[in-house]
């Protein structure tokens, strides 16, 4: 089985799959707009096509009649219809005044849209780009942007709403169907694949999220710019409220295990850093991480420093105090959003990818990094 | 009566062809006699000329975004860059097509050619306003394509606030660009409203007016009010550029949904501004080419300036996902569909007309028939988005292009053409191959609805608009679609060629070959540099009672019954004679 939302080509549903409580109300009108259009659709396709070759006539040939207006007939056309329009404008205002109308008691997820990801607040210092929610339980989401409008659409909810910066938008939705998780062999054989190929997880490969369930999308549906078409997550509705607990918990805070700069790399690949500051050295709308730590900055405002770790933590939690010249301060603050734990394990991958951390600092950094992936990334770059 | 039979013993009214010296286009010659005329003839050729240099660049760009959305990873821009490319040919596509073709191109191109004439005057109201718009609508042409390209902006034709101010400044530039193009649509469309209000000839009254000066007017009366409000919110960036006021940036306290109002409190009635010359033209096409009397006149006529008016307080159903308040979503909701009623009058009103017409296949009223087909889809679908719950869903997905793209593709862009091949033979004189006309007509319908009716299926099932790349499962609905396009490129094409080969090998046009009843069609073709001698007499201009073909110059002329002097002879003046 496979989520409608994905569904392979060829399939032509009119329609993802019906997955929140919206969705039967918006198929239904949705129908029923449809066949009152088809109503009065056919018989003018009709009549356009019927007239044309009926009334067709040789040059000069008079016309039938010389009827100018017959105003009942005129009152009845511009009439009639109307009934229809009030018929779709009320039932359209209700169902939509049930999408305004947050029930009590919903459960609520923090969301903030930047470019060009989504980071979902769980509570508790829980971040995650991927929303998890429980089935048949109203979620609420307070979305807020921290640089230009986006907008929330998942299609299998039939659901949107803007995020505009400068103020909270809220949307909810309750959500009907649960999306399964696949068996540990299939998840184990994309894992190994995903490994084998070197890449990042492809979710429209596979289908299932790296830990396994199946998703419906979730899209942003405001232009937003270069990235706005990957600015794509999943939605995962979890059956039991255990399983969801669960999966929170693990993605709660970096494990005892977790090497710290795998950490780091995990952080810098979920939390939206990646869209605007490469590793390799490219320039996108931030600088290269591969020019920061150990590195000379030099400033809009003209005055330089060597990067380090205080420099990052300042540039993450105050990103417009220090803005490195050419380059506009368009950075979001991470205040409150990365834990310090957090911020050090970034510290730590940057201290890696950076071209100039081996050179400045001495040996240590090199020894703190276990990844080996981004070390010679590190070193071809100096080369 | 038999069909093409001229009642015998009666006078034809016939003005013949024009003499060289005579003929608009040829009466003066060398560059500067163009560029410096005051003859709206004239004019209106050179921005035919314009509308459809931009409404080419604009349509290759077409073909690029669909060709490269041909895979769903783009096939077209490949490296890092890529999303950017196709961002900005969609932004360059967007406006090029709206401020640049679909406004002017009714209004100006084929507006300025023939409202004088179908009023019978020799020129608008100002002259040299009319050519200083042209002047006017260049300049800011070049202005506007520069600032877009020069900054590479990747905004939309929509501009959105904050992404617009946040990169640069060039929002600043290209809506500078946009006010200049405004303010040559404000003057032009000043200049209508003088000319239909005080030069309509004696014994044309408002309602003996054809429609297409009513659509023209009610087009004249937006563009007047409703193109200042661009220039508010012009200033207003600015003044948040420069002092950070706080208007829209959220930065300084502002509200971005702020610019959503101003803007589209210009630009929905700029939807209006669009359609209605379109309305005008499929009004007159569908009566001549019928043979019939206009079903229903003043229900058209005033149909047009309700959507004029209404058209001002609609604008917020482009917000209904933006966060406004309920009441006011609902409020605009309401609105919204009350502006659905004039438009499905006025398709009412077309079939109506051509029921028990005498109804000639030309080319021009093939592409009225396929304008009334895919209005109509367009203008149903509007009611999928005007319902508020079923908005939530498709809002800013393909369903939303598909319908938008209906409407003016398949709706001004059709009835431009229509129009075009309607008064091609009236503005250069040729007549152009028949075959060859239709063939085209067949061929854009088709192209047309296999590029955007797949695009209402991706909208339904989900796939959001404005992306430069998109998840497989969307695959082969996109691919029908731009097979479409290039079948829509093959059927414009064919167009161009029929028409441009027509100026070459086209046989000369008689002055009525349609059959039309109002006074265009009462001058030669090309009419003359002075349109007409003195004011002529204005009849109904949709009685097409007098109208005979005349097969054996193949041409239609007026007919009217052989009129004696009365009284034929001098009386004898009886009291006169040998009394004194």
């Amino acid at each position: 089985m496979f989520v409608l939302g994905d569904a392979p080509a060829g399939d032509y549903a009119w329609f993802p799959e019906n997955a929140s409580t919206f969705a039967a109300d918006n198929d239904w009108l949705f129908g029923m707009i449809s066949i009152v259009c088809i109503i009065f659709f056919i018989p003018i396709a009709f009549a356009l096509f019927y007239f044309a070759l009926k009334y067709q006539k040789p040059k000069g040939a008079p016309a039938e009649s010389d009827t100018s207006h017959n105003t009942p007939l005129e009152l009845a056309w511009s009439i009639g219809p109307s009934f229809f329009l009030v018929g779709m404008f009320v039932f359209g205002a209700k169902a939509y005044l049930d999408h305004r109308t947050v029930p009590d008691g919903a459960n609520e997820v923090g969301l903030q849209g930047f470019k060009w990801g989504w980071t979902f607040n769980y509570g508790g210092g829980v971040y995650n780009p991927e929303l998890h929610i429980l089935i048949d339980e109203p979620t609420k989401l307070s979305m807020r942007s921290s640089d230009v409008i986006h907008s929330v659409f998942v299609p299998a909810f039939r659901a949107k709403k803007d995020v505009v910066p400068g103020r909270y938008n809220y949307m909810w939705f309750k959500p009907t169907v649960a999306t399964e998780k696949v068996s540990d062999a299939e998840l184990q054989a994309a894992i190994e694949a995903t490994k084998a190929a070197g890449g990042e997880w492809d979710h429209d490969r596979w289908q299932f999220t790296k830990d396994g369930y199946r998703f419906f999308d979730l899209y942003c549906t405001e232009y937003c710019g270069k990235n706005h078409s990957k600015m794509q997550t999943v939605v995962v509705v979890h059956e039991t409220l255990e399983d969801l607990n669960a999966w929170i918990e693990k993605y709660s805070k970096r494990q005892e295990e977790t090497n710290p700069v795998e950490y780091g790399e995990t952080l810098y690949n979920q939390r939206g850093c990646k869209g605007c500051h490469s590793i390799d050295g490219s320039k996108r709308v931030g600088p290269s991480f591969q020019e920061s730590f150990g590195n000379n900055r030099v400033f809009a405002s003209g005055e330089a420093i060597v990067a380090d770790e205080n420099y990052i933590r300042e540039s993450i939690l105050y990103p417009k105090a220090k803005v490195v010249a050419g380059y506009q301060p368009v950075m979001p603050s991470y205040k409150g959003q990365l834990s310090d734990d957090d911020i050090y394990c970034l510290i730590e991958y940057l201290k890696t990818v950076s071209a100039h951390s081996g050179k400045t600092e001495g040996g240590e950094n090199i020894e703190a990094s276990s990844s080996e992936d981004a070390l010679s990334d590190a070193e071809t770059a100096t080369e | 009566m038999s069909a093409g039979s001229i009642p015998s013993g009666d006078q034809i009214k016939d003005p013949g062809y024009p003499t060289a010296s005579e003929n608009y286009l040829t009466n003066s010659k060398g560059a500067l006699s163009w560029l410096f005329t005051l003859d709206h003839k004239r004019i209106g050729v050179m921005y035919l000329i314009g509308v459809m240099t931009a409404f080419f660049a604009a349509g290759l760009l077409a073909l690029l975004i669909r060709l490269h959305l041909f895979r769903p990873d783009g096939a077209v821009f490949t490296g890092p860059e890529a999303n950017n490319w196709y961002n900005q040919v969609f932004t360059l596509h967007g406006a090029i097509m709206v401020f640049l073709f679909i406004i002017p191109s009714i209004p100006a191109a084929l507006g300025n050619f023939l409202v004088p004439v179908m009023l019978g005057a020799k020129d608008v109201a100002f002259p040299r306003l009319n050519l200083s718009s042209f002047y006017l609508w260049v300049f800011g042409a070049i202005f506007f394509v520069g600032a877009l390209m020069a900054s590479g902006l990747d905004t939309g034709w929509t501009f959105y606030t904050p992404y617009s101010t946040t990169t640069d400044t060039s929002v600043i530039l290209a809506t500078s660009g946009a006010f200049i193009l405004g303010f040559s649509s404000i003057f032009t469309g000043l200049n209508f409203i003088v000319t239909i209000n005080t030069m309509r000839p004696p014994g044309m009254t408002w309602f003996r007016m054809p429609l297409f000066l009513w659509a023209t007017y009610a087009t004249s009366i937006i563009q007047v009010l409703a193109t200042p409000v661009l220039g508010i919110t012009l200033l207003l960036l600015i003044a948040e550029r420069v002092m950070h006021i706080g208007i829209f940036d959220p930065e300084f306290n502002g509200d971005p949904v702020t610019f959503q109002h101003f803007f589209w409190f210009y630009s929905h009635p700029a939807v209006y501004i669009m359609i209605l010359p379109a309305f005008g033209v499929i009004s007159d096409l569908i009566s001549v080419h019928s043979h019939k009397r206009i079903f229903g006149y003043r229900f058209i006529a005033y149909s047009s300036i309700a959507i004029a008016l209404l058209g001002f307080l609609v604008w917020g159903h482009h917000m209904f996902t933006a966060g406004m308040g309920p009441m006011t979503t609902i409020i605009f909701s309401a609105l919204t569909f009350t502006v659905s009623v004039p438009s499905a009058i006025k398709v009412f009103n077309w079939l109506a007309t051509m029921y028990k017409g005498s109804i000639s296949l030309t080319t021009p009223m093939c592409f009225a028939i396929a304008f009334i087909f895919l209005f109509t889809i367009g203008g149903l679908t509007g009611l999928h988005l005007g319902t508020l719950a079923t908005d939530m869903h498709l809002h800013d997905t393909y369903f939303v292009v598909a319908h938008f793209h209906y409407v003016m593709v398949g709706g001004t862009l059709v009835s431009f053409l229509g129009a075009l091949f309607h008064w091609w033979p009236k503005m250069f004189g040729k007549m152009y191959s028949e075959t060859g006309g239709r063939l085209a007509a067949v061929i854009i319908f088709l192209g047309f609805n296999l590029t955007f009716l797949p695009q209402f299926v991706l909208g339904s099932r989900g796939m959001p608009r404005r992306y430069a790349t998109y998840d497989p499962e969307f695959q082969t609905l996109h691919q029908i679609s731009t097979i479409g396009t290039l079948l829509l490129g093959v059927g414009l094409l064919v167009a161009l060629f029929v028409l441009l080969r027509s100026l070459v090998k086209g046989e000369r046009a008689p002055a009525n070959p349609w059959g039309g009843a109002t006074l265009e069609w009462q001058c030669t073709s090309p009419p003359p540099f002075y349109n007409f001698e003195r004011p002529p007499a204005v009849g109904d201009p949709y009685d097409f009672s007098d109208i005979f073909w005349d097969t054996e110059n193949e041409r239609y002329v007026t007919v009217e019954p052989d009129r004696k002097i009365a009284p034929a002879e001098q009386p004898e003046p009886a009291h006169a004679e040998g009394t004194h």
